[in-house]
C-alpha cells in the first residue's frame, strides 16, 4: 500500500517537475548525434532526429498525464451535471438526459474518439474534445443512480420544501454523497484517458510532432524498430507504469470506501 | 385556509386517494387517522405537491400551496437532516433558501419553547437523541413562520414519555404561532387529545369527518366505531373519554 | 419479458437514430471544404470551380443539414451505405471484405482470452492470497495497463524482428493472425481474469454458504449450484465493456499489423476524408455494439431474478 502511494506521488511529481530535470531541450534537433545508444551524455540515447529521449519522456509526462487529467476532469464535470439533471429534473429531463447518454455510449469510446479527432483535424484541441465527448457517460450514469436514491431522502425533500434552489440542493445535498463513487470512477477514466491519448497519438490523430507525447514518440520509434529497438521500450513503459499506478490507486480507494461503508 | 378539493391520486393501476375533500383554517388542527396503507402519507405528498393529483386540486387561500412555503415534520427525525451538516445549517435552511432576514431572537425563542439547548445546534444529527432530533425537526419547520405545517406521524419514532412531551410541545407551539396543522397519525388517542377535527381515512377515501369530541363520543360509521373501539381496547382513549 | 424486450428494442432504435445523427453532425461540421477534399482525392490538385460545384450538388452539400441528413439516412435504413466519395465504389462490398478479416480475428482473440482467463481465475481462487493468486492478480493488473499498440509492437519486435519466427505484416496466411490474436487475447485475458476472480470470491462470500458446508453439502455441489451461477452475473455485466475493449483493440492491432480489416478501413477512410466510408464503419460499429449490449441486458435479466422488475 505504501509503495503505491510512493508510485502515484512519483508520477505526479514527474508530471509537474519532470521537465526541470530534463538534461536537454526535448525538441532540439541534433542530426550528427542521431540514434545514439543509451549511456553517456544521453541517458536513454537519442531518437532519429538526435533528440534526447530521456528529456522527451520527462516532457512527455506533461502531455500524456496532464492532458489525461484535463480530459477526465472535464468528463467528470459534464457527466455529473448531466446525471444530476436527470436525477433532479423530473421525468422528461431524465428521459432526454439518459437517452443522450445511451446515444454516446452506442460507440466504443476509443473508436469514437479516433473518428472525432481524425475528422476534426489532428491537434491538441480536437484531441481534448474527442476524449471528453466520449468520456463523460459513466459519470452521468453513476451520478444519476446515486442521485435518484438521494432524492428520496428526507433532507432533500425538506430542502425542496424550504425552497432551496436546485443548484444549492445539488451542491449541499447531492454532491457530498456522490463524491466518493465519482472519485473511484474518475481514477478509472484517468487511466483510460492516458491510454486513449497515447493510442490516438500513435495512430497520428493526437498530439502532433515535435511535441514529445508518449504515443507520438512510439509512432516515431516504430520506423527504426530494427536499428534502435530500445527506443520503443521507454515510452510504452511510461504509459504502463502510470496507468498501473492509477489503476492500483483506484482499487485501493474503492476498497477503502467499501470498508467505510461497511462500518456505517 | 387550506382547501383540498376532491383530489384523487393514482399510482400505476391502483388508486391511493379518491375524491378527498376538506378544508383547514389557520389555528386549527386536523388529525387524519387510519390504518397503514390507507393513503395518509400520500395525502401529505399530494398537499405538498410531491405527487401529482390525477383529479382535483389543492390550494392555500386560492393560490398554489407551495407559494405559502408549507413545512413538514417527518416521521423519522434524523432522516430529515443531512448527516454531513450541522443541525444549525439544516435548521437555518428555510431562512437561507427564502432569503429571509435572520432573527436571532426567533431562533432563541423557538429553542426555549421547544426545550432545545442552543449548543446542540452545533452537533450533527447522529450526535443527538431521537427526541432531540424531532424537536429540532419541529424547530426547523417553524423557523420561517409558515402558515401551514404538516406532521407525518410525528410521534411514532419516539418512546412513550417523549411522545407525550412532544405532543404537548406541538400543541403549545400551535397555540402560540397560530398555524394550520394537519397531523397524520395512526394513534386515535393522540388525535382525540390534541386535534380539533378528526378525519378517518380508509382505502383512500374519507370515511368519516367531524369534531374530535363528536368522533369519539358517537362515530357515525362502522369504520369510525372500529377505530374507536380498537383505541379503547388498547387503553389509548381513557384519558379523553 | 416481452414488454421488457419491446421497451429495450425501442430504446435501441432511439439510440441508433441518435448515433446516426451524431455521426452525421460531426462530418457535417468537419473543418475544411469536404468537396475540395473529395475533388483532390479524385482528380489531384488544381480542381476547377465547376468540378467543386458538381461534387457539392452530387453529395447534397447545398441542401442544408436536415435535408442532407434525411437523404443519407433513408437509404441507410434500407441497408444502402452509398458510394465512396473518393473512388465512387460501393461502400458495402468493401465493408464486407474488411469484416471477413476482422470478425475471425475478434472471435479467435476472445476464445484465446477465455481459454487463459477462466482456468487462471479458477486456479487463483483456490487459495485466495497465495502466491499463485497474487501472481495472477499482478499479471492481470499489468495486463490491463498495457496499451494494445505497444504490446503489438513488442511482439513484432520479439517474434518477427529478433527471432524471425512469425510474419508481422499483412493477413495472407493464418500464421499472420497469430501475433494479432496474441495481442488482443492478452488484453481480454487480463481484464477477464480480474473480473472472474472477484466474481468467484464474491459468490463464495454469500452469507448462507457456511451453513451448507456445516450440514455436509459437498464442496463440488456448492460450487456448481451456488458459486458458479452467482459468479457469472458480474462477468455478464461487463461483457459489453469487454466488447468495446476488443473493438478498440482491433482498430489499433489492424493498423500495426497492416491487416485489411475494418479498423484499417476506418483509419484509412479518415485520412482520405472519405466520409461515406467513415459513416458506414461508425454506424456498423454502433449497430453491433447496441445489439450485443441489448442481448447482454436480456441475458443479465434472465440470470439475476432481482433485477427483472427494475428499470435499468
Amino acid at each position: 500500500m505504501r509503495s503505491l502511494y510512493v508510485l502515484v506521488t512519483v508520477c505526479l511529481l514527474l508530471a509537474i517537475f519532470g521537465p526541470m530535470l530534463a538534461s536537454h531541450d526535448p525538441t532540439a534537433i541534433n542530426i550528427p548525434n542521431r540514434l545514439r545508444p543509451p549511456g553517456g551524455e544521453w541517458l536513454l540515447g537519442t531518437d532519429a532526429l538526435g533528440r534526447d529521449i530521456f528529456s522527451r519522456l520527462l516532457h512527455g509526462a506533461r502531455w500524456s498525464l496532464g492532458l489525461a487529467f484535463v480530459v477526465s476532469l472535464l468528463g467528470l464535470i459534464i457527466g455529473t451535471t448531466v446525471g444530476l439533471i436527470a436525477a433532479q429534473g423530473g421525468r422528461v429531463a431524465d428521459w432526454i438526459a439518459m437517452r443522450t447518454t445511451d446515444t454516446f455510449l452506442a460507440f466504443p469510446e476509443l473508436i469514437a474518439a479516433v473518428v472525432i479527432a481524425g475528422i476534426l483535424g489532428a491537434n491538441t484541441g480536437s484531441l481534448i474534445f474527442a476524449l471528453t465527448v466520449t468520456g463523460w457517460m459513466r459519470y452521468a450514469r453513476i451520478a444519476r443512480g446515486i442521485g435518484l436514491s438521494v432524492g428520496n431522502r428526507g433532507y432533500v425533500v425538506q430542502a425542496r420544501l424550504a425552497g432551496l434552489s436546485p443548484l444549492a440542493i445539488a451542491r449541499w445535498h447531492y454532491l457530498p454523497s456522490l463524491l466518493p463513487s465519482l472519485t473511484v470512477v474518475w481514477t478509472g477514466m484517468l487511466a483510460r484517458a492516458i491510454l486513449g491519448i497515447s493510442t490516438l497519438g500513435f495512430l497520428g490523430f493526437g498530439v502532433q510532432p515535435p511535441m514529445p507525447e508518449w504515443g507520438t514518440m512510439l509512432l516515431d520509434a516504430r520506423v527504426h524498430m530494427r536499428s534502435a529497438p530500445l527506443q520503443m521500450i521507454w515510452p510504452g513503459l511510461c504509459v504502463v507504469i502510470s496507468v498501473l499506478a492509477i489503476n492500483l490507486a483506484g482499487d485501493a480507494l474503492r476498497d477503502a470506501l467499501a470498508e467505510q461503508d461497511a462500518k456505517t | 385556509m387550506l382547501t383540498v378539493d376532491n383530489i384523487s391520486v393514482r399510482r400505476g393501476v391502483s388508486t391511493t386517494l379518491e375524491e378527498v375533500s376538506f378544508s383547514l383554517e389557520p389555528g386549527r388542527t386536523l388529525a387524519v387517522v387510519g390504518e397503514s396503507g390507507a393513503g395518509k402519507s400520500t395525502l401529505i405528498s399530494a398537499i405538498l405537491g410531491l405527487v401529482r393529483c390525477s383529479a382535483g386540486g389543492v390550494s392555500w387561500n386560492g393560490a398554489p400551496v407551495s407559494r405559502c412555503r408549507p413545512a413538514l415534520v417527518m416521521q423519522e427525525p434524523r432522516a430529515a437532516f443531512n448527516p454531513r451538516l450541522s443541525l444549525r445549517r439544516s435548521v437555518m435552511e428555510p431562512v437561507v433558501a427564502q432569503n429571509l432576514v435572520f432573527e436571532p431572537e426567533r431562533l432563541a425563542m423557538l429553542c426555549r419553547a421547544l426545550e432545545v439547548q442552543p449548543d446542540l445546534l452545533e452537533r450533527r444529527p447522529d450526535q443527538v437523541s431521537i427526541g432531540q432530533a424531532q424537536r429540532m425537526g419541529i424547530l426547523r419547520a417553524l423557523i420561517a413562520a409558515p402558515p401551514l405545517v404538516l406532521f407525518d406521524e410525528p410521534l411514532s419514532a419516539l418512546d412513550a414519555v417523549t411522545q407525550k412531551h412532544t405532543a404537548r410541545l406541538i400543541a403549545d407551539m400551535q397555540a402560540q404561532e397560530g398555524f394550520a396543522a394537519l397531523i397524520v397519525t395512526h394513534d386515535l388517542g393522540y388525535a382525540a387529545a390534541f386535534a380539533d377535527d378528526i378525519a378517518a381515512l380508509r382505502e383512500g377515501r374519507i370515511e368519516e369527518m367531524g369534531t374530535a369530541q363528536a368522533f369519539i363520543a358517537a362515530p357515525q360509521t362502522d369504520y369510525g366505531r372500529t377505530l374507536r373501539d380498537a383505541a379503547f381496547a388498547l387503553g389509548a382513549l381513557e384519558r379523553v373519554a | 419479458m416481452i414488454g421488457v424486450f419491446t421497451g429495450f428494442l425501442l430504446r435501441a432504435i432511439v439510440v441508433l437514430i441518435g448515433a446516426a445523427l451524431a455521426t452525421f453532425a460531426l462530418l457535417w461540421h468537419a473543418p475544411g471544404d469536404p468537396a475540395l477534399a473529395i475533388a483532390e482525392a479524385r482528380y489531384g490538385q488544381n480542381v476547377s470551380k465547376e468540378v467543386l460545384d458538381f461534387i457539392r450538388s452530387e453529395a447534397g452539400f447545398d441542401d442544408g443539414f436536415w435535408t442532407a441528413f434525411w437523404a443519407w439516412l433513408s437509404p441507410l435504413m434500407l441497408g444502402d451505405f452509398g458510394q465512396s466519395s473518393v473512388n465512387g465504389r460501393e461502400v458495402w462490398p468493401d465493408v464486407v471484405t474488411a469484416m471477413s478479416y476482422t470478425f475471425p480475428l475478434a472471435l479467435v482473440s476472445l476464445a484465446l482470452g477465455l481459454a487463459v482467463s477462466v482456468p487462471l481465475a479458477l486456479i487463483a481462487t483456490r487459495k485466495p492470497g497465495s502466491w499463485l493468486d497474487r501472481g495472477a492478480v499482478a499479471l492481470a493488473s499489468v495486463g490491463v495497463a498495457i496499451p494494445a499498440f505497444w504490446l503489438g509492437l513488442l511482439l513484432i519486435l520479439l517474434f518477427a524482428v529478433q527471432l524471425g519466427w512469425l510474419p508481422a505484416m499483412g493477413a495472407e496466411t493464418s500464421a499472420h493472425s497469430i501475433l494479432p490474436a496474441m495481442t488482443l487475447g492478452f488484453g481480454v485475458a487480463a481484464s477477464l481474469t480480474r473480473i472472474i476472480r472477484s466474481g468467484i470470491l464474491e459468490a463464495r462470500g454469500q452469507p448462507f454458504l457456511p451453513a451448507f458446508t456445516r450440514r455436509g453439502v459437498a464442496r463440488r455441489d456448492i460450487a456448481r449450484d451456488h458459486v458458479a451461477p452467482h459468479a457469472v452475473v458480474p462477468v455478464v455485466t461487463v461483457l459489453g465493456l469487454e466488447l468495446a475493449f476488443l473493438l478498440e483493440g482491433l482498430v489499433v492491432v489492424e493498423v500495426i499489423f497492416a491487416r485489411p480489416g475494418l479498423g484499417s478501413f476506418l483509419v484509412n477512410a479518415i485520412f482520405a476524408r472519405d466520409f461515406p466510408k467513415v459513416q458506414a464503419v461508425v454506424i456498423l460499429a454502433a449497430v453491433i455494439f447496441v445489439v450485443v449490449n441489448l442481448a447482454i441486458d436480456l441475458i443479465y435479466r434472465s440470470l439475476d431474478p432481482r433485477v427483472s422488475g427494475r428499470d435499468a
